[in-house]
């Protein structure tokens, strides 16, 4: 069955990236507006906008399955695509979509449901043959019996969430000691963040790489893989940088991990796009970590070496057609790196700094890609997460995407607030990262600062800070400098202007 | 003002690291070697405030700036700075060496957020790396850490207080 109109149960960037694609296949789209964003630039692309009442006490306008489902039966949509994040995970949404006969652009419910339960996840691994991390056998509700536990299989252990992902509820636990705070702190943030406080313990691999596997499943049995993404440059398990595809696989490596990620997809009848987990350590030994049964944040980097789009493949299996390639159609050329420019300080321990993008000006060229939901005057609010864009670059090889991607750093102007772009400036020069030498915790154990700092640029700050002074000591000598060329301005000026803001 | 006429320079301390030296008059310009380039200050309406440097264009914001000391924002970075006269350049040495500088001080918040737990109370002994107290930000919840070893004097948060960036969690004094 076509699908004529689709609600975008999302926003920001993924909703425009969703719109594109849908626009391309002739589907049309719908959207939801909220109050915290009024003219966010997914509104102006979609085709229609449904209006949400911010009218329910503490719901959150794209967590309220009834709403959304609501939305798209008041839209007149045949199919939900749910993006990354909000509902996009949720086995129960997904059922209540099918329920009331309207497609939902992801896997079955019954996998979102398994895979989603890291516990069940693990087993189903472990049946399929892969190899897991040692770990407890299902969930552990107390901190004495999680300390049994790491005595058996030694420390270090991971605590992770049994619902969880994105770093929250996940805590490294180095000695008996620690466990018990540890313990209580990942059980209090999964209950708060996944309403589910269930963890479990597993073996922590001490510098291990973050490699996921893309997947792409028909209801047909068809499934292939796409290849690898590299993601360990990650900072509080926040992915941050990722690439593909990675140094540390061979094509015979490659083809192993990628068939068994295809192995754990058919055990549970997987259809749409997924991404499975692994971690791979210094021996090239790897582990089943989980499965992301959605679209992810760094699907541009595999779209940009295999020349696939992912989200069409999803809207395509959704209405029922068979994958149009097979594996061995599967080709990965050059290399790709995508970088988070998030709103957040890189300085201040990457604190959030939410505010008024006052200007944006992002390169553009045949080999660099850019996925934003935001233009000039938005607002990064706090609610959300607080990405400003993904800067996506290509070369014919790492280091030619290396090269490049400093290049085009240096292209993109924020002001307004303050981004992430000063540590991808630092990494781009780091001698390990250039020659691809990195694992998850390079940026806590190897990097001891977090931009890039040069010396002339340093210097040219000083001297506004001394013209700045003279101003405003010695002010009347100096009130020639205010008349300069047309089109300059004193920094006097320029501090009175803002000071008003 | 006279008292421009008796400084030939001007000093420029970072918070930390090298410091930088400036003659005067001014000059417009940095020198790299034995060259000077031209340094200028401009606005338009698409790039915003920005400085142009051997033809490359760099962002810049003064976000704050009082007294002696600034804190400007300048290609992504953010450089806290105090100007100094010779003569306040050699008063601040003296004094800081005057001063051997106690380890106590303060356990600052480092973003904004809510406290959901403080581990320790007024009168505790704690050692550096120690946590403190737990800030819950951006739905993530972060261990705050003493880099002072100490006895905690007092404790300005309890749970559920809301915090912003620099905001004092506890003073710490060293034995």
């Amino acid at each position: 069955m076509k699908i004529k109109r689709v609600l975008i149960a999302n926003r920001g960037e993924i909703a425009v990236r969703i719109i594109s694609t849908a626009k391309k296949m002739g589907i049309e789209t719908v959207v939801m507006r909220t109050e915290s964003e009024p003219a966010a630039l997914y509104t102006e692309l979609a085709d229609f906008i449904c209006e949400i009442d911010e009218g329910v006490a503490g719901g959150h306008r794209f967590l309220d399955i009834e709403s959304v489902i609501g939305a798209a039966h008041k839209t007149g949509c045949d199919a939900i695509h749910p993006g990354y994040g909000f509902l996009s995970e949720n086995a129960y949404f997904a059922h209540k979509c099918q329920e009331q006969g309207v497609i939902f652009i992801g896997p079955p419910p019954d996998a979102i449901y398994k895979m989603g339960n890291k516990t069940i996840a693990r087993d189903i691994a472990i049946s399929a043959g892969i190899t897991v991390a040692r770990g407890s056998q299902g969930n552990i509700s107390h901190h004495e019996e999680a300390e049994r536990v790491a005595a058996t299989i030694g420390y270090p252990v991971i605590i992770k969430a049994a619902s969880g992902g994105g770093g929250r509820g996940m805590r490294i636990v180095r000695s008996e000691a620690e466990m018990e705070r540890m313990f209580n702190m990942a059980s209090s943030e999964a209950a708060k963040a996944f309403n589910d406080p269930s963890v479990f313990i597993e073996k922590y691999i001490d510098s291990p790489r973050h490699i996921e596997f893309q997947i792409l499943g028909d209801h047909h049995g068809n499934i292939i893989h796409l290849g690898e993404r590299e993601c360990s440059i990650q900072r509080k398990h926040q992915k941050l940088l990722e690439e593909a595809p990675s140094e540390a696989l061979n094509e015979e490596l490659r083809s192993e991990i990628g068939t068994l990620a295809t192995e754990i997809a058919r055990a549970v009848n997987y259809h749409s796009a997924g991404t499975v987990e692994f971690l791979l350590d210094a021996d090239s030994n790897y582990y089943f970590m989980e499965v992301n049964t959605r679209i992810q944040v760094e699907h541009p980097v595999t779209e940009m070496v295999t020349g696939i789009d992912i989200v069409e493949l999803q809207f395509r299996i959704a209405e029922g057609e068979k994958l149009p390639i097979e594996q061995n159609d599967v080709r990965i050329e050059g290399h790709a790196i995508e970088c988070r420019i998030n709103a957040e300080d890189v300085q201040a321990g990457f604190a959030p700094d939410p505010g008024r993008v006052e200007r944006l000006n992002l390169p553009t060229a045949n080999h660099i890609r850019v996925d934003t939901g935001v233009t000039e005057g938005s607002v990064i609010v706090p609610g959300y997460d607080s990405m400003i864009a993904k800067l996506i670059v290509k070369g014919d090889n790492r280091n030619d995407a290396v090269r490049r991607l400093k290049l085009a750093l240096d292209k993109v102007w924020i002001k307004g607030v303050k981004t992430t772009i000063p540590l991808f400036r630092m990494l781009v020069r780091n001698r390990d990262f250039i020659g691809g030498h990195y694992y998850t915790d390079f940026l806590e154990k190897e990097v001891t600062q977090y931009h890039y700092n040069s010396y002339y640029e340093e210097k040219i700050a000083a001297w506004l800070a001394v013209r700045l002074f003279i101003r405003e000591n010695w002010g009347d000598e100096t009130d020639r400098y205010d008349e300069g060329e047309s089109g300059q301005v004193s920094p006097w000026l320029l501090n009175k202007r803002l000071r008003q803001f | 003002m006279g008292e421009r006429i008796r400084y030939r320079k001007l000093y420029v301390l970072p918070t930390r690291g090298r410091s930088h030296q400036f003659s005067l008059p001014l000059k417009e310009s940095i020198r790299i070697g034995k060259r000077d380039y031209p340094i200028q200050l401009k606005n338009d309406e698409r790039f915003g405030t920005y400085v142009l440097w051997k033809n490359r264009k760099y962002p810049v914001e003064v976000v704050r700036s009082g007294q002696n000391s600034y804190e400007i924002l300048f290609n992504d970075i953010t450089y806290n700075f105090t100007v100094e006269t010779p003569f306040s350049y050699r008063r601040r040495r003296t004094l800081t060496k005057a001063i051997q500088s106690p380890l106590s001080g303060e356990i600052k918040a480092p973003m904004p957020g809510k406290i959901t737990e403080v581990l320790v109370k007024e009168g505790d002994t704690i050692s550096s790396g120690d946590t403190i107290a737990v800030l819950e930000a951006m739905k993530m919840e972060n261990e705050i850490i003493s880099a002072i070893s100490g006895t905690i004097a007092r404790l300005y948060v309890k749970q559920g207080s809301t915090v912003m960036k620099d905001d004092p969690i506890a003073a710490v004094v060293s034995d």
